[in-house]
């Protein structure tokens, strides 16, 4: 296949906007190749998007849908020749979730959270999700295995775990929420802080967290510690936010990348002691950002309007729940994590929502690199994915911000600073931020860009990156993201203006980690005795089978020890 | 004026969805153009003309203009009305689940019964039943936080379970009874019943509920007072406690 003069952004490779023809054979990128002719001619071409945070399979998700059957009835399209049919808007059904993505040009959408013990469910959602590839990080946090090690300060018996653990779930990486506060919810307390113990365990978030992040490095995996902060969603938050990142500051990273992903910035970047002074510290957070560089994040974007709020942050949702009055689900997910679900919607005249709003803006506006900042909506407790298109014509627009700035409560202004931002992104950043730093933050060398011997994912847009006035033209940008021309997946074109042409299944990446079996044996003789005395169900039962991911893409990594087979 | 009228062929055993069936959709339309619309018969897509006649006065007209009258057996065809804003459907007997669902303007009266999820998440217009209606009628769908909104329904017949269930606005009439749990979640709607009904109010923080005959009253209610409306005397309860709300139910006492 052969993509024709489109003007190529693909920052990765150092090509910032050039007329260029691209090649794809047997779904790769290559120098040369016959085929097919796609007409890019003066169009916006980029590599296929990846979503580095994304709710989209799993329990938590199903459970959203069980609840919202009035968000299932949104977005409902029936089949075609290539398409089951959609539903849904903040949770739609697997099928459209494949299909807008693929709308919007992305190619990969990785899922947040799931803890072990469900992971078999994610993975069944997962595969139904066609066209894109995905992998699913997995909950660590708030594990008794985990809090134990952590608490007997023994390492290696951590990495072991780790190491197990995701091979168990088939996981991509380790994801950490509310570090302690799912095993405090248990007995209807949480951790305060990142100092504040865990209840019967002995051992603090601060301390979860640097364990996780040492085996993390210890493993070599390909993504840093996923992490969502103590105290997500409170007024005077950033103090928190930024303890924990200082904490890591000293660790070392085993590759070339970030020690700690953040997850959903915005949500963890207020001032103020309550709702009545809630105000935006996105410039002390940016300036963070700006002075280190062990920490990357993503926005987690709010939009007005409805979304689902899902997280393993029980006490978080229960917050949520006894806030708006709607209605919720907590679950308990026996020892490793607790998660809950609510609905939600999100007011401009309310001010915190507004707040809320201008806080994911000037994160990515504020930090300097757009390399540390991911565009996302944490979809959908911010907004569902499939809005993506606003927040980028957000990020390029002044303008529209100023219009958008003008409809909310009138006290942003003095909440913010968002107004006083000039900046304006242009399409190399855009193409960083949607595509280029997520890969390289989730450590997927095939993703994020065009070079010989990538996927072949590309994305073509009916723009012309040399003539639109993205400052102005919002709208029409907008639009354009909204349906691209092309995209192209695996060298498949799977969808041309919004019209899916082909669903071929994607696949899902998950890391298998080494380590000496010898630390395996010690791990065993404490996990044989907690399916014993405490789990619903037999260890032989707990793995996920290979039969769940019949397009399983495996990723080596772990301690440099000879391989051998791990139990 | 503009008056068409829409048969039905015959009785139909597999329900149709004819949501094209409304003021608003064959207003500027043909009849010709009406007939080549499409409708669902469970999961086939069919031309209107292959399942109704279709005659009266040729398009366009304006919405306000439009009437359009239904004869045959309608009891098995779905979402008539659906979203209308004005104008008239007049249905010459019974109508199937989901009439004048979202309905937001105009008149459709039925002269026969309703189905079920009559006039749910209506937003204004009015609706009159000759007949009985159905259960959930002015409600909101699965899920859904508001019911009706606005507007008015008048059934003479009696009414399912679950009347105007988290009603939002607007106002409901029943002359005969209601079925269990009218009322329901109600937010601000006024709903009057002239005959007897089951545990009405549920969970309601807003509205006024009268139940001119008999009704179990849920324990979660505050007896107030005894107040006299033309003449009748009815008992007064403040409720839903459950849930603090300050909503307002009434039942007939020692009526006739």
């Amino acid at each position: 296949m052969i993509v024709k003069g489109g003007i190529v952004y693909d920052p990765a490779n150092g090509l910032y906007g050039e007329e260029m023809d691209l090649f794809i054979d047997q779904g790769r990128m290559v120098e040369q190749a016959k085929g097919e002719e796609i007409d890019a001619r003066g169009l916006l071409v980029m590599p296929g998007g990846v979503d580095a945070h994304s709710h989209i399979a799993g329990k938590k998700v199903n459970t959203g849908r069980i609840m919202r059957p009035d968000d299932a009835r949104q977005g409902t399209e029936p089949r075609t020749a290539v398409c089951r049919p959609s539903t849904g808007y903040t949770v739609p059904n697997c099928y459209a979730m494949g299909y807008r993505y693929a709308r919007m040009g992305y190619t990969t959408a990785f899922e947040a959270a799931t803890p072990i013990l469900e992971a078999r469910h994610t993975h069944e959602e997962l595969e139904e999700i066609p066209i894109i590839d995905k992998g699913a990080l997995t909950l660590f946090g708030s594990n008794w295995q985990v809090m134990e090690c952590v608490r007997d300060k023994d390492l290696s018996k951590l990495a072991a775990y780790v190491a197990w653990g995701l091979r168990a779930a088939r996981g991509y990486g380790v994801k950490i929420v509310n570090p302690g506060g799912g095993e405090a919810w248990g007995f209807g307390a949480n951790v305060k802080g990142i100092n504040d113990p865990v209840p019967n365990f002995d051992v603090t978030p601060a301390e979860i967290i640097m364990g996780l992040a040492q085996a993390n490095e210890m493993l070599n995996l390909p993504h840093s510690i996923h992490l969502h902060f103590n105290n997500v969603g409170k007024p005077g938050n950033y103090t928190t936010a930024l303890e924990t990142l200082d904490l890591l500051k000293d660790i070392k990273p085993s590759r070339m990348r970030q020690i700690v992903h953040v997850a959903h910035m915005q949500f963890s970047a207020y001032g103020g002691t309550s709702w009545r002074d809630f105000e935006s510290k996105a410039p002390v957070i940016a300036d963070y950002f700006n002075c280190h560089n062990h920490a990357t994040m993503d926005m987690g974007q709010l939009l007005f309007g409805s979304a689902t709020t899902m997280t393993a942050d029980a006490p978080l949702e229960y917050g949520n729940a006894r806030l708006t009055h709607n209605k919720w689900s907590n679950h308990d997910i026996e020892l490793e994590e607790s998660s809950g679900v609510v609905p939600m919607v999100y007011f401009r005249k309310m001010l915190v929502n507004a707040v809320q709003w201008a806080v994911g803006l000037e994160l990515a506006l504020l930090v300097k690199d757009p390399w540390k900042v991911l565009m996302t909506t944490d979809h959908p407790n911010g907004s569902p994915f499939v809005n993506y298109p606003e927040v980028v014509t957000l990020l390029m627009s002044k303008s529209k911000r100023d219009a958008e700035m003008a409809t909310l409560h009138e006290q942003v202004p003095k909440r913010t600073v968002l107004g006083g931002i000039e900046r304006e992104l242009d399409w190399t950043d855009i193409a960083i931020m949607t595509r280029a730093a997520p890969a390289r933050i989730l450590g997927l060398e095939d993703k994020g860009h065009l070079g010989p011997g990538a996927d072949g994912d590309v994305s073509i847009y009916n723009l012309r990156p040399e003539e639109v006035d993205t400052s102005q033209d919002h709208a029409l940008v907008k639009k354009a993201l909204a349906n691209a021309k092309y995209t192209i997946k695996g060298g498949v074109l799977v969808s041309k203006e919004g019209r899916i042409l082909a669903a071929p299944p994607g696949r899902t990446f998950w890391v298998d980690a080494a380590v000496p079996q010898a630390d395996t044996d010690r791990l065993m003789i404490d996990l044989e005795e907690k399916f014993a005395k405490y789990y619903s169900i037999q260890i032989a039962n707990y793995a996920v089978q290979d039969a769940y991911l019949p397009h399983a893409k495996v990723i080596r990594a772990g301690l440099p020890v000879p391989l051998q087979e791990v139990a | 004026m503009r008056s068409i009228t829409i048969a039905a062929k015959n009785a139909f055993r597999i329900s149709v969805e004819a949501e094209n069936i409304s003021p608003d959709k064959l207003a500027p339309l043909t009849i010709e153009q009406i007939g080549s619309l499409f409708v669902w018969q469970g999961n086939r897509q069919k031309k209107l003309s292959d399942l109704f006649v279709v005659e009266g006065d040729d398009g366009p007209a304006t919405v306000e203009e439009m009437t359009i009258r239904l004869v045959g057996d309608f009891s098995q065809v779905k979402r008539i009305g659906e979203g209308m804003t004005a104008g008239v459907v007049e249905v010459q007997g019974s109508v199937g689940m989901h009439a004048g669902n979202n309905m937001l303007g105009g008149l459709l009266s039925i002269s026969g019964s309703a189905d079920d999820w009559l006039a749910r998440e209506m937003r204004g217009g009015k609706v009159v039943v000759m007949g009985n209606a159905g259960n959930y009628l002015g409600a909101g769908y699965r899920g859904e936080k508001c019911g009706m909104r606005g507007g008015e329904i008048e059934v003479r017949g009696s009414a399912g379970a679950y009347l105007g269930e988290h009603l939002c606005g607007g106002s409901i009439r029943i002359l005969g009874d209601a079925g269990d749990f009218a009322g329901a979640v109600n937010q601000g709607g006024t709903i009057f019943i002239g005959g007897s009904t089951y545990l009405p109010g549920a969970e309601m923080s807003k509205g006024t509920i009268t139940v001119k005959r008999e009704a179990k009253v849920l324990p979660s209610f505050l007896k107030t007072e005894i107040v006299q409306i033309d003449g009748l005397a009815f008992q007064k309860y403040a409720g839903d406690n459950v849930d603090n709300g300050k909503g307002e139910l009434l039942v007939g006492v020692g009526s006739s």
